[in-house]
């Protein structure tokens, strides 16, 4: 790798050393060009990398040494343009520039794409920072056939450009070495302040291309995602792979293993042993070991049964975010999402909510209007299960028949869609156009999805298990002072009477306010024990699914949407859930269906 | 051609959305008649002059433009003009 300064930039003493507080840095490209594994190396923190535009929401910080300088370095969400009509996205990464909040300007670009890189680069000169500029995935180029030059590049911009391999770390020392010579890029005046004609002369004066066979098998491939007679037997067969994979292997064999295994068979045996040995207040040690122990149940449930189905998920998702193949299933949900207000941009957040609901909550930003970002938050909230829940489903109606699972999918898909159609109609505003850009097909690296997946499942550890643990002490204090049974008996009529459940869901349903993967962890337990029917399981999980999330999704909710918009969607979703469940209730009963 | 089309009698150049599959050209220009989407398909590299091929048709169109491939739906499709190879 090399780095190519201007000549008369070269001889310059270094201008940037001595300052009273760090060197602001800020990362600034075109979506999906690699600034967050720039970002990565540059500063040894982890941000979520993956192969599609609108990974990173919001900006991420973190510090570097870069010589003998300390510098703090903003990684902002990636940009198309910084002026005319901006995405939300765009407007932070703007102001940024404009507030010069930042000292430096690092362009991250594609090499493939150096005329959209050029635009964002006329762009960011108006600012009148001092930049640099990344041309990232040289190898790729390469194999493409292209190859930029980048000493003339460097000269006529009059800022340093430096070729890198992210992914691989090369040319990162080229980069920190060119940041004291950056300076603000020289772009022509023009009176219409449009660069396009500026960067599609320059991109192909100073770009080589030659035919390169490399790319067939992609092609080959992309063709073959995105075709009607192949692409939804692929899909199918994905789903299937990720149902054997997380469904089968990680919620039967995993859960079995670690549950009766480890759990039954030796961590509860010993905790309850040494609790009975050295904790002598009986109720402490119902506390810890009793029927809503902290380890009896808190840890059983987000251990032994969530955290198997919740790392196989986590594994096998990050494999097909870095693949390139989600955004390509925009292609196929198009129309259906046009019927429900949304276009099909909207399959990102939808289906990044099968890994969270929280995180997909803050991807509807992506989303081109407030109408459609309102509806995608609405239909998050109501029918996506985040792999948690999703676990739960596959563990406690996989082991019943694959009609139940498909009766519960089939109810909340038709759900999601009555809601989302009524929603458009009903909402104002409008919709944006279906512009998607697609990632290139890549096999996915080992190591950024090992770091993904335990960034990921650290994060469950951290953020989902003390939520378990909190909804099991307050179980606990609910059932030692008798509110429980309180708790009950108010939920009876609509617990035993509307749904036709037995009377201990409504405690399990307490816990699905807190989290609905505990919820559903509870009705594993009840559905092994042998107190759920088939027909019941499928009732209760399919209103656990339709209620909305988590406390954590539900604060989110209110931070992208507002107080208000929250309340109303909570009451919303809880009515619709309450109601969906009891029309299922009495269909089952009439029709006579069992599974 | 009916009143009020955007397109002139005058004007050589076909849409992208009335190409054949594996057909491209050289973008002339993208109709105004939406600058939010006139807008963002300059953002993404559509512009004057820049090499298009059309990927597929259906169930959404799929075009190549430069080193970005873009799904769209018809109705942008439609809006951009291309002056085809040969």
């Amino acid at each position: 790798m090399s780095c190519h300064v201007a000549a008369e930039r070269a001889a310059a003493p270094a201008a940037l050393r001595l300052r009273a507080r760090p060197l602001k840095l800020i990362l600034v490209g075109n979506p999906n060009v690699g600034k967050s594994v720039i970002f990565g190396r540059l500063t040894g923190r982890y941000a979520t990398v993956s192969n599609y535009p609108g990974t990173t929401v919001g900006i991420t910080t973190g510090r570097a040494m870069v010589g003998s300088e300390v510098c703090d370095i903003i990684d902002s969400p990636g940009v198309n343009a910084l002026e005319g009509v901006l995405s939300e996205d765009e407007h932070v990464s703007r102001r940024l520039l404009a507030n010069r909040e930042a000292d430096v300007v690092v362009q991250v670009a594609d090499a493939r794409n150096l005329r959209r890189a050029l635009m964002l680069t006329a762009q960011i000169a108006g600012f009148g920072l001092p930049m640099v500029l990344v041309l990232n995935m040289v190898d790729e180029a390469r194999r493409h056939g292209i190859e930029v030059d980048a000493a003339r590049l460097a000269s006529e911009l009059g800022v340093p450009v430096v070729e890198t391999v992210a992914v691989e770390g090369q040319g990162l020392n080229d980069l920190k070495e060119a940041l004291p010579l950056a300076s603000p890029a020289r772009v022509p005046f023009t009176p219409t302040g449009d660069h396009g004609a500026w960067a599609h002369e320059t991109a192909a004066r100073l770009r080589r291309t030659r035919p390169a066979s490399i790319g067939r098998f992609q092609e080959f491939l992309g063709r073959a995602v995105r075709r009607p007679a192949t692409g939804l037997p692929i899909f199918a067969f994905v789903l299937y792979v990720i149902y054997l994979f997380v469904g089968v292997f990680g919620a039967q064999t995993l859960v079995n293993l670690i549950e009766h295994g480890l759990f039954q068979g030796y961590v509860n045996p010993a905790a309850i042993a040494l609790s009975d040995r050295f904790v002598p207040w009986p109720p402490l040690r119902d506390f810890l070991v009793g029927e809503y122990g902290l380890i009896t149940m808190g840890l059983t449930y987000s251990i032994a049964i969530v955290l198997p189905v919740v790392a196989t998920f986590f594994l096998i998702f990050g494999w097909l975010e870095d693949s390139g193949y989600i955004p390509r299933l925009a292609i196929f949900s198009d129309r259906i999402f046009r019927v429900m207000g949304l276009n099909g941009k909207a399959v990102l957040p939808m289906v990044l909510g099968l890994g969270c609901d929280t995180m997909a909550t803050m991807t509807t930003r992506i989303l081109g209007t407030p109408k459609e970002r309102l509806i995608a938050v609405l239909l998050l909230a109501l029918g996506i299960p985040c792999s948690a829940q999703l676990a739960t489903i596959l563990g406690i109606l996989g082991g019943i028949s694959f009609a139940a699972l498909l009766t519960l999918f089939g109810v909340v898909l038709v759900q999601i869609f009555l809601v989302g159609f009524l929603a458009a109609q009903v909402l104002p505003g409008e919709r944006s156009d279906f512009i998607l850009e697609l990632p290139p097909l890549r096999l996915p690296g080992i190591r950024n999805l090992a770091s993904k997946t335990l960034l990921r499942i650290r994060w469950y550890l951290w953020e989902a298990v003390p939520l378990f643990l909190v909804g099991t002490a307050l179980l606990f204090v609910l059932d030692k002072t008798g509110l429980l049974k309180w708790v009950v008996a108010g939920g009876r009529p609509i617990v035993t009477g509307l749904l036709g459940l037995p009377e201990q869901t409504a405690q399990v349903f307490v816990m699905g306010f807190l989290r609905r993967d505990y919820g559903a962890a509870g009705l594993f337990q009840l559905a092994h024990a042998g107190q759920l029917s088939a027909t019941q399981a499928v009732v209760a999980l399919t209103v656990m699914t339709l209620f909305v999330p988590c406390v954590a999704n539900f604060l989110m909710i209110i931070k992208e949407q507002g107080l208000k918009a929250a309340v109303a969607i909570l009451v919303f979703v809880t009515t619709v859930a309450l109601s969906t469940g009891a029309g299922l209730h009495y269909a089952f009963r009439i029709l006579g269906v069992g599974f | 051609m009916p009143f009020g089309s955007s397109v002139s009698d005058f004007e050589h150049g076909r849409r992208l959305a009335s190409l054949d599959v594996g057909e491209g050209g050289v973008v002339l220009r993208v109709l105004r008649d939406n600058p939010a989407r006139a807008e963002r398909l300059k953002a993404l590299g559509v512009t004057p002059g820049a090499r298009i091929r059309l990927l597929q048709r259906f169930p959404g169109f799929v075009f190549e433009c430069d080193q970005t491939e873009l799904a769209v739906e018809p109705s942008v499709a439609r809006a951009i003009l291309v002056e085809e190879d040969g």
